[in-house]
């Protein structure tokens, strides 16, 4: 056996026994892990990722922080303005700029080459949208868009056509009317009047909440007007969509459940829930538009805690639950979102499931994307915003005026 | 008193004080004034403060939103006083006597008191569900349809009163009860002998002698009203379209949720200079309305 | 005859009367526990049932494994620590202050009063934030240290100990000094045994006040093992906020110690409250 052999077995073998040393010893890691999207109804789906992981990885403990979407952000903010957010966490994308330009994130590109990770499994344009000033901050978890849910069983008794491709706003009020007419408490169609829905719908009409590069706002331009008009007419003039109070407090998913509402307007998220609770027959289109075609798209992407002391750990955990085989197909099989992979026997695996019949809608609507408006003071704006939505909804002020106040408040307190 | 001498009575003294005085130094007189300073800049945590004079005022007083936060408060204050001193100065009556059980009766009448305000919001959340709430079902049974409570921008602020109420009232009750163990009984047995009729009594001899109190509690809840919180937070979030926004929620959102430090120091500073001048009032008035027993 | 039928007639009518308002008072309490005993899908049906028809505890049980950030039991035990530790902390440091300011003479005492009653009109919005920057430029943000301290200043509590003290005739103590007692042995031995029930007044009250405190804790605390039995529910809602029968009975679990408490200390309580007026 030659010298150089010989060393080179010398070092494989104290490389092997470096390598099982962790495994082998006491020492496990733990980790917290901060998320959202799981929700109530992927709970479980989200747990049985842990446990995989956990086999697999037998030095890492993941410790799951599950919170409501509606409180997650806030305590996020605490924490890390008292230095105590998780690990890894969850983030959507119009909040990872922020965290990103904030500084509060690590660069996981140097952090991948030490721990030998590959971010090879992931779609590139999804890898690429959690880049920020070319450093890669985040990985991408999975993607989520915006659909046009509908009850079959209520279009058939009224005895109107499905939603298909070509739909606009007028066909949704049309169809809406007739839905409406089948019973007191049967209504159209459910769509939010918030900042989400605002900002996709308003780009249906061709408008925008800023100026070509961003640098004034343009929130009650004609266009923005319009939609916003579309939007509570729907609530106020026709009322084929229930007011809030008609609503009383019941969750939208459960109307649509429960077979009262003939469309609704949300997310690929909802396939999960809608699978066991929907008595009703339904399926998915892509959303109609006005002047164009709109649907949103949505991302959330895991990222790292710059003050994190278990980085390594951490990104093993984040990449391999958003780019794993095993952990894409537990994704797929629960239908929480779509795995932002590049694997094509996963995305197979995602349009064949059922229900809805119509799966590959999710991938129709990536055509006409809408991502969200991206600033610093993203929370703030979206509250002003809001606020004078709901007014409009509830008939305290028209559009017109509504739009302008919001136009007003937001040049005032929000820095572009 | 006089205990030991000189230099050794002077660190006794101190070291009894210290505790105190260092809690005054660090979390009271240094932050009263901080806070002025940061009321007076834009600040939000991660770039450094800048110093804008008066314009976090001049943006505050010039909003829609100061505004409606203070036309929801007084709503709220029209509403929740009210209701709560009768309802208090009754059950207060009612509990004015001996008779079997009242340390049991007492114990219901305070188990909300007791209460934490997120419990109480949460039962109260639920009980005013339009549809399956225990209000609108109680409504229900003598014919009347209840409305939407919480959803409704007319409504919401109706409800968290009555929660509000609900949960204060035994508060005040016992200060009430307090106020009329006092009363002297010669002023009644005197009236009995005139032939003073129940209602009479209570008119001419009760109410002028609680007026102190009535008028302290008055006040009191006042400035609580301009402080409420937890029950806005978790029962309706400021909503439905802002009609039960309030002013600590605006602080709380501004400071730790959009953290404008600035911003939320100068709500705090105009809601301090509000109670300021109740109080003020308070004083000025006292003297005039309230009957005291010589 | 006559008049023993009439006042019998009364006190029927008053005990209808003021049970009634009781039963109003706890109606929803009563809905809660009712509401907590059902299953999912019975608790939005109408019309509603006041007695379950089948009685679950399944709402208790999900209550310990559904996944929240903080199991319950935990968040009650985050709980009494931080009321026990604010109680102490508040009591010890007033009383101390308080027997300094009532028993001693020192040319800065009036100012020192008048700080201390100046301060008292100033909302706590006012410090709420700078607490918060001074406490997280200690790092004390997130420990229960940080949630406790501010506690260790709190002029309602000095004002009504010194009140009581100054009631103490001096002559309690001359005995004691003449034998030579340390200025502490006689604040431990004499003064804090003569004013016991004003203590423990105020201490149950502060122990109800933080026990029951939302907004600090929802401000210092953002690590899910810290977080006290409001923030629990707090988080409960937001997650789990259509499940009526689970919120109920999260509700139920974290008012029973304070029901203990105000079983033990009834007396107490109330004396706090006629005495010390309104601030708790």
């Amino acid at each position: 056996m030659s010298r150089r052999r010989l060393s080179l077995a010398v070092v494989c073998a104290v490389l092997v026994v470096l390598c099982t040393v962790p495994a082998l010893g006491a020492q496990k890691v733990t980790i917290t892990f901060g998320n959202f999207s799981a929700g109530s109804d992927n709970e479980a789906t989200l747990a049985a990722m842990k446990a995989a992981f956990e086999k697999a990885n037998p030095d890492i403990e993941v410790k799951l922080h599950s919170t409501g979407y509606g409180e997650y952000f806030r305590l996020l903010q605490t924490q890390i303005a008292g230095g105590t957010a998780p690990d890894c966490y969850e983030l959507n994308y119009e909040n990872f700029v922020a965290f990103a330009a904030k500084n509060a994130l690590v660069d996981l590109g140097p952090l991948a080459k030490t721990t030998g990770v590959s971010f090879s499994g992931y779609d590139a344009n999804a890898l690429d949208a959690f880049k920020y000033n070319g450093k890669q901050f985040g990985v991408p978890g999975s993607y989520s868009v915006v659909l046009l849910f509908y009850n079959k069983d209520l279009f058939d008794q009224a005895k109107i056509p499905y939603p298909n491709d070509d739909w606009t706003w007028n066909d949704v009020i049309e169809a809406g009317k007739k839905i409406r007419a089948l019973g007191d408490d049967i209504f159209g169609i459910y769509q939010p009047v918030q900042f989400w829905e605002f900002y996709k719908t308003i780009a249906q009409n061709g408008g925008s909440l800023f100026n070509g590069d961003q640098t004034k706002f343009t929130v009650n331009s004609p266009e923005n007007i319009e939609a916003l008009q579309y939007m509570v007419d729907k609530v106020i003039k026709h009322n084929i969509q229930p007011t809030e109070a008609q609503k009383s407090g019941q969750g939208d998913w459960d109307i649509f459940a429960a077979g009262k509402v003939g469309m609704i307007v949300t997310g690929n998220w909802a396939f999960t829930f809608m699978k066991d609770a929907a008595k009703c027959r339904w399926d998915v289109a892509v959303e109609p538009g006005n002047t164009q075609k709109g649907c949103h798209f949505f991302s959330n992407g895991y990222v790292i805690n710059e003050s994190s002391k278990k980085q390594e750990a951490a990104l093993r955990w984040i990449t391999w639950l958003s780019s794993s085989q095993e952990s894409s197909m537990l994704r797929v099989e629960a239908g929480w979102e779509t795995p932002p992979v590049s694997d094509e026997s996963v995305i197979n695996a995602y349009v064949a499931q059922r229900p809805p019949e119509n799966r590959k809608a999710v991938f129709d609507s990536l055509k006409y994307l809408v991502t969200p408006p991206v600033i610093e003071q993203f929370n703030e704006m979206a509250a002003i915003v809001d606020l004078q939505l709901e007014k409009a909804r509830e008939g305290e002020k028209t559009p017109q005026q509504a739009l302008d106040d919001a136009q007003r408040e937001l040049e005032q307190k929000i820095k572009l | 008193m006089y205990i030991g001498k000189g230099r050794q009575r002077q660190t006794t003294i101190m070291a009894f004080l210290a505790p105190t005085v260092l809690g005054f130094l660090v979390f009271s007189f240094i932050p009263i004034l901080r806070s002025l300073y940061l009321s007076f800049t834009s600040w939000d945590i991660l770039q450094p403060a800048e110093w804008v004079g008066l314009e976090n005022y001049r943006i505050l007083l010039g909003s829609e939103e100061f505004w409606r936060v203070m036309r929801n408060t007084a709503e709220y204050i029209v509403l929740y006083v009210p209701l709560m001193l009768i309802m208090s100065l009754g059950l207060a009556s009612l509990l004015n006597r001996e008779f079997r059980g009242v340390g049991a009766y007492k114990v219901l009448f305070f188990l909300p008191v007791l209460t934490s305000w997120v419990a109480g919001s949460l039962i109260w959340r639920w009980i005013l569900n339009h549809k399956y709430g225990l209000v609108n079902i109680l409504l229900g049974y003598i014919g009347i349809e209840g409305p939407p409570w919480l959803d409704h921008r007319l409504w919401a602020m109706p409800g968290i009163v009555l929660a509000s109420v609900w949960k204060d009232v035994g508060f005040f009750a016992l200060i009430f009860l307090g106020a009329l163990k006092g009363i002297n009984l010669e002023y009644y047995e005197a009236a009995e002998i005139d032939g003073a009729s129940r209602w009479a009594k209570f008119r001419y001899i009760t109410l002028p002698l609680v007026s102190p109190t009535t008028f302290f509690v008055t006040i009191t809840s006042i400035i609580n009203s301009f402080q409420v919180f937890a029950q806005v937070q978790i029962m309706t979030n400021g909503g439905p379209a802002g009609a039960t926004q309030v002013i600590m929620e605006r602080i709380y959102k501004y400071a730790f949720q959009f953290f404008k430090m600035g911003y939320a120091s100068a709500l705090s500073w105009v809601l301090f200079a509000i109670i300021l001048v109740i109080t003020l009032v308070q004083w000025h008035l006292q003297k005039r309305w309230v009957f005291y027993d010589g | 005859m006559m008049v023993k039928r009439t006042c019998l007639l009364r006190t029927v009518l008053f005990y209808i009367t003021i049970s009634l308002v009781a039963f109003f008072m706890i109606l929803p309490f009563l809905w809660m526990i009712s509401t907590s005993l059902k299953e999912s899908e019975a608790v939005m049906v109408l019309p509603i049932k006041w007695i379950p028809e089948k009685i679950s505890f399944k709402a208790y049980k999900d209550l310990f494994t559904i996944s929240t950030m903080v199991p319950f039991h935990r968040a009650a035990f985050n709980s009494l620590v931080v009321s026990i530790l604010t109680t102490f902390l508040n009591l010890a440091s007033a009383s101390m202050a308080a027997f300094a300011l009532a028993k001693f003479d020192f040319e800065a005492r009036d100012r020192v009063l008048f700080a201390f009653l100046a301060t008292m009109m100033v909302p706590g919005a006012v410090t709420m934030i700078p607490n918060y920057l001074v406490l997280r430029t200690l790092r004390l943000t997130n420990t229960f240290i940080g949630l406790v301290l501010p506690s260790i200043y709190n002029a309602w509590a000095l004002f009504l100990l010194r009140q009581n003290i100054l009631a103490v005739p001096d002559s309690y103590f001359e005995a004691a000094i003449i034998d030579g007692a340390t200025p502490f042995a006689i604040y431990r031995h004499i003064v804090l045994p003569l004013v016991k029930p004003i203590l423990a007044s105020l201490g149950v009250l502060t122990f109800m006040g933080t026990w029951n405190d939302y907004l600090w804790p929802l401000i210092m605390i953002s690590d899910p093992d810290k977080m006290t039995l409001t923030l629990a529910l707090g988080n409960l809602n937001s997650r789990w906020g259509q499940r009526w029968e689970l919120l109920m009975a999260g509700n139920l679990i974290s008012m029973v110690p304070i029901i203990i408490v105000y079983a033990f200390a009834q007396k107490y309580f109330e004396t706090g409250i006629s005495v010390g007026g309104l601030k708790c």
